[in-house]
């Protein structure tokens, strides 16, 4: 296999500036790349699975299995008119779209996406680097910190436009996110408990002990499925795409938008599912570990990808799947429902923790079998009671409708 | 300086509050439990349970001898006498308060009121026995917030609402020039256990410019909790505008947590140079908070009398009283840095004794007079006596207690704050508050002779006193007039056992 | 005053901090000023990670930035009259004389202390070479001073029972009311 000889010197990146500013220039960039790719595919895939569930096809036409067919939308947006509406206040206008993508992006900053790998250099030394940017102590922080900075992109988004369906988009988003964000918080503090850390990659390590099973979504399924609802409304994506349901708000806080800054907040929007996956898979689906990894480190972005690629297409089958939740009981849900559940799951990971240490590790093993246990017993007699409330009022079996419109959001 | 760190006692030392935060917290769940109908008892589950607060806390936890064991958990607070005496009156103050509560139609039932309330006495409670800064800022902290909240409870009333907004802004530019001073002096000295940090002060050789100033913001801090001039601008409207047992509340335990404080940490943080033993090198402070808290006090004094004298409201009248009665008790607290029999510390603990039991009284007849007449202006309270001479009569003893006057307890607080001056070779300060004293009787014996001279209009009608206002007023009135007659000598024992506990340092 | 890295950064978040605020009590927009108030708190946290406290900067961002001052925000976009706001009232001479009184005096008691607290002259604060090293364990520690009875556990405890009064008092000011009784105006009487 690839990798340094007896003989050879390993160099490690941060002992040497001139390589820790290379690591640091070059995985920016590679990340960039990854990013934007990736956003330009999800759009297609997005719309090639959901055409898929409504029995379609999809974009079809542009080059093979329409593969160009981002390339095409991007063209459009482009060369499409940037209209600012007239009493729209110039400078934040501006820069909304700016503070909606740029946390997004940050966001990939904290998250590593393999083990270190040791690479050649020209001058015949081998230099051991991490898979990606950095791990800081607070990542977790970090991740929490600059998501919740993405918000201010919607409100001066809405506030900006001078337009009244954008202004209630912002507040119906900012309301939302805040909500949400306690729950995100409270979940997120799982991991941190289990790992005793809030390095990102503690927290990803922690989790191959053993291999699979340690992943934290077995050691607490109630708080990672809290963290997945949570970073769906933190994205504002359906069923939680209140702040631009556009039966009401026509689209939300982006309705003044167009051609390039509407694009800006089109490809925040991408990358931000993608963000909240990474950091799902990061928290609670063992981030880069799966079999082998250890052995070839190489693997870990590939592992990782995947898990993010199957997170994304949930993301994508929810939407195809749920219709939009009123508001009112949006807000129900996070406070009244999620809220207290999340302490509950903190609560539990705490004790679980303490005992474990008190008593000894076999016992983390007891705890998340009856976390499971629980969970899937409460999921069951919760689902079969909102199965069985069924006599219909009158005007209760009017049907939401899944709007066309979705479809042509590129303009 | 090493703290005490037996469980034990650290659990009895704080027994009190972690009582009144599981009262409080079993009010909001009986608020949510009880039909509406029976919710009006609440007031007894809330009065009566901090009444057993007291009981069990003199009971069970009386302090320990020895000054190292009386610092506990982390030096955050000083379990002795002085926290012992203070916190019976801020507890009795708020018991009290519950209790005047239930007879107000729009807060009786309110389960999240009594709650809040309990949070508040909580927070002046933890003031009296506060030895670190940390702990002192979040206690005081602790009962301005829930008294923003309470002050502006009434929603649909414009005065309430006022009032709470008015003591928001005030308390909120306050708390911050006092926290500023606090960091100065955290930064000058790296301490911020009150104890401490006098140490460090008196050996360290900083400018007096910068300990003035420090001295000086946190000052303003107290001076507003306790409503001394100049940072009394808040009082007369805050005083009319909130809910009456909230006004209780202000001026009872509020202010009596605040001068404990106020006491514990000029005394400890800027020692007279004799208390720190005879250690060379010791620099003396105590000179600027002498002489500041002497002008405020003169200053408060006047000023509060004079103004009193114009007032047409009850409210308003009681609120510049309490204004002059800031500056009789900051006499005192001019006198605990001279003399080390503990005179001053007694006579000032004493005075907010009967100060909580009087004013209780008196704003407990001003809520029932405003509940049978709907009125608060001093007009109207004419021919009570022939309404409702038991109540005629409290407020009469309460009047007599703010004025000074023999039979009631005011008389001899009055007297021990003025001999506690003398002896502290500070007899300008106490022919000042002869002065005001006499100034004070006038408008407080207008308001006797309303009530007994006068005829109202409505003269055969008898005021209703309910149940839980017999109780309460029952205990203030009794408290009032033994502690100024045959029981002077055993609260006078207990006062003096606190204060002496204050010039134990190290 | 040597200028290093350290000190142009420094230079650089104190601007921000102090012209943000500046412009938060200076500017006849609302929702700028909440706007300016968010870029001063930016600057705060700033500050924070150049004192090596990483956490306190993050705390910074999440509390402030996520939280209060999008709840200001919030409220600003339901309030009918954002723009054009005077500022100031008759007093604000007297406010700016204040203040300026005020730093004046803390700036004068802080200057005699820096030789004391080893620092020479005010420049001094930029170039300081070695600060003290951080302990890596740092926010390890600062999790079990909250929780350790010898610590701060007693405060700790303390401010979140005033929480728990702060959120029930909260509520109480904004719920409905409830039924007539509640806020029935009773003629006069103030009670």
């Amino acid at each position: 296999m690839f990798g340094p000889g007896e003989s050879s010197t390993i160099i490690e990146c941060t002992a040497n500036t001139t390589c820790t500013t290379l690591h640091a220039i070059g995985t920016s960039l590679l990340l960039f790349i990854v990013l934007l790719t990736g956003f330009a595919y999800m759009t297609l895939w997005e719309r090639r699975l959901i055409a898929w569930f409504q029995a379609r096809i999809g974009p079809n036409r542009a080059g093979p299995a329409g593969l160009l067919q981002p390339v095409a939308d991007g063209i459009k947006l482009i060369f499409k008119e940037d209209v600012t509406p007239r009493n729209a206040e110039r400078v934040i206008f501006w820069l909304a779209p700016l503070i909606k993508m740029v946390p997004t992006i940050l966001v990939v900053a904290v998250i590593p996406f393999g083990p270190p790998i040791t690479v050649p250099w020209f001058d015949g030394k081998w230099y051991r680097m991490t898979q990606g940017l950095t791990d800081p102590n607070i990542g977790v922080l970090w991740i929490l910190g600059i998501t919740s900075i993405g918000i201010y992109g919607i409100v001066l988004a809405g506030w900006a436009s001078n337009n009244k369906y954008a202004v209630l988009g912002g507040l119906r988003s900012s309301a939302q996110m805040i909500s949400y964000e306690l729950s995100m918080g409270l979940a997120v503090v799982v991991p941190v408990l289990l790992a005793g850390s809030m390095r990102v990659g503690d927290i990803i390590n922690a989790q191959n002990n053993p291999p699979i099973l340690g992943w934290y979504v077995f050691q607490n399924p109630l708080a990672a499925a809290i963290l997945f609802i949570a970073l769906l409304a933190e994205v504002n994506r359906a069923p939680f795409d209140m702040p631009e349901a556009e039966q009401e708000l026509t689209a939300g806080y982006h309705t003044e938008y167009s051609g390039m800054k509407f694009a800006l907040f089109y490809l925040a929007e991408y990358i931000g599912m993608i963000t909240v996956s990474l950091i799902g898979a990061a928290f609670y689906l063992g981030g880069y570990h799966f079999i082998w990894v250890d052995r070839f480190p190489l693997l870990g972005p590939l592992v990782f990808a995947v898990k993010v690629f199957l997170l994304l297409s949930g993301m994508v089958w929810i939407r195809a799947t749920l219709p939009r939740i009123r508001y009112d009981r949006l807000m129900m849900l996070g406070w009244k429902v999620m809220l207290p559940l999340a302490m509950a799951a903190v609560a539990w990971t705490a004790v679980a923790v303490f005992l474990a240490e008190q008593v000894g590790k076999e016992l983390t093993a007891v705890f998340a079998i009856i976390a499971l246990v629980i969970f899937f017993a409460g999921a069951q007699w919760w689902l079969s009671r909102a199965g069985r409330k069924t006599p219909l009022e009158p005007g209760a079996g009017r049907i939401e409708t899944v709007s066309l419109s979705e479809q042509a959001r590129g303009r | 300086m090493d703290f005490s760190t037996d469980v034990q006692a650290s659990v009895l030392a704080v027994l009190p509050e972690i009582l009144m935060t599981i009262l409080a917290v079993a009010l909001l769940a009986l608020d949510v439990v009880w039909p509406d109908a029976r919710k009006r008892d609440l007031g007894y589950v809330a009065g009566v349970g901090l009444l057993a607060v007291i009981g069990v806390m003199l009971v069970l936890a009386p302090p320990p001898g020895e000054v190292s064991d009386q610092l506990l958990l982390g030096g955050m607070i000083r379990h002795d006498q002085l926290a012992q005496i203070f916190r019976a009156m801020v507890i009795l103050g708020g018991a009290l308060s519950c209790l005047v509560t239930m007879g107000v139609p729009r807060l009786q039932h309110r389960g999240d009121f009594y709650a809040v309330l309990i949070v508040a006495v909580v927070g002046a409670s933890l003031m009296s026995a506060a030895a670190d800064l940390i702990m002192a800022f979040i206690a005081l902290e602790m009962t301005s917030i829930t008294l923003y909240l309470l002050v502006g409870y009434l929603r649909g009333d414009v005065r309430s609402s006022e009032a709470g907004l008015k003591y928001f802004l005030f308390g909120a530019f306050t708390s911050a020039l006092t926290l500023y001073g606090l960091s100065l002096l955290y930064g000058f000295t790296g301490e911020t256990n009150i104890y401490r940090l006098g140490g460090v002060l008196g050996r360290s050789d900083l400018p007096d410019g910068a300990v003035a100033v420090s001295l000086a913001l946190v000052a303003v801090g107290f001076a507003f909790k306790i409503s001394a001039v100049p940072f009394h601008f808040w009082t007369p409207d805050v005083y009319e505008g909130a809910p009456t047992p909230i006004t209780t509340l202000l001026s009872t335990a509020s202010k009596a947590g605040s001068v404990a404080l106020l006491m514990r940490f000029f005394l400890a943080v800027f020692p007279p140079a004799g208390l720190l033993g005879a250690l060379e090198g010791v620099k003396d402070y105590s000179a600027l908070w002498v002489q500041l808290v002497a002008v405020l006090s003169v200053v408060s004094m006047t000023l509060g009398n004079v103004l009193a004298l114009v007032q047409t409201n009850i409210k308003r009248l009681l609120a510049y009283s309490t204004i002059a009665h800031a500056g009789y008790i900051l006499i005192g607290v001019a006198a605990i840095s001279t003399d080390k029999s503990a005179e001053g510390a007694a006579a000032v603990t004493f005075y907010m004794f009967m100060y909580v039991l009087t004013n209780a009284l008196a704003f407990g007849v001003v809520i029932l007079f405003a509940n049978a007449t709907g009125s608060e202006q001093i007009a109207d309270f004419a021919g009570l006596s022939r309404r409702s001479p038991w109540l005629a009569l409290a407020m009469t003893l309460a009047l007599l207690s703010l004025a000074g006057i023999p039979p009631a307890a005011g008389f001899v607080g009055k007297f021990l704050l003025f001999r506690a001056a003398v002896d502290a070779n500070m007899v300008w300060l106490a022919l000042v508050g002869i002065i005001n004293v006499i100034i004070g009787l006038y408008y407080y014996l207008i308001v006797v002779k309303v009530m007994y001279m006068e005829r109202g209009p409505e003269d055969g009608r008898p005021v209703r006193v309910d149940t839980p206002y017999v109780w309460a007023l029952g205990i203030a009135a009794a408290g009032v007039l033994l502690f100024g007659t045959i029981m002077v000598s055993p609260l006078v024992d207990w006062a003096t056992e606190a204060a002496r506990a204050l010039y134990i340092l190290l | 005053m040597e200028l290093t890295v350290e000190s142009l950064v420094f230079l650089l978040f104190s601007l921000i901090t102090l012209g943000g605020a500046l412009m938060v009590v200076t500017t006849r927009n609302l929702f700028h000023a909440a706007l300016f108030l968010m870029l001063s708190l930016f600057g705060v946290a700033g500050l924070f990670a150049l004192l090596t406290a990483p956490f306190l900067a993050g705390i910074q961002v999440v509390v402030y930035i996520g939280a209060i001052a999008i709840l200001i925000i919030f409220a600003i976009m339901l309030t009918p009259q954002v723009t054009a706001v005077r500022p100031t009232n008759s007093q604000w001479i007297a406010g700016v004389v204040v203040a300026v009184v005020l730093f004046a005096l803390l700036v004068s008691i802080v200057t005699p202390l820096m030789s004391e607290l080893g620092v020479e002259g005010w420049s001094a604060v930029f170039t300081e070479k070695n600060p003290p090293p951080v302990p890596a364990d740092s926010m390890a520690r600062l999790g079990e001073a909250f929780v350790d009875p010898q610590g701060y556990m007693l405060p700790f405890e303390v401010a979140s029972v005033l929480l728990m009064a702060a959120l029930v008092g909260a509520v109480m000011l904004v719920r409905p009311a409830r039924g007539a009784e509640d806020e029935a105006p009773q003629a006069g009487a103030q009670e």
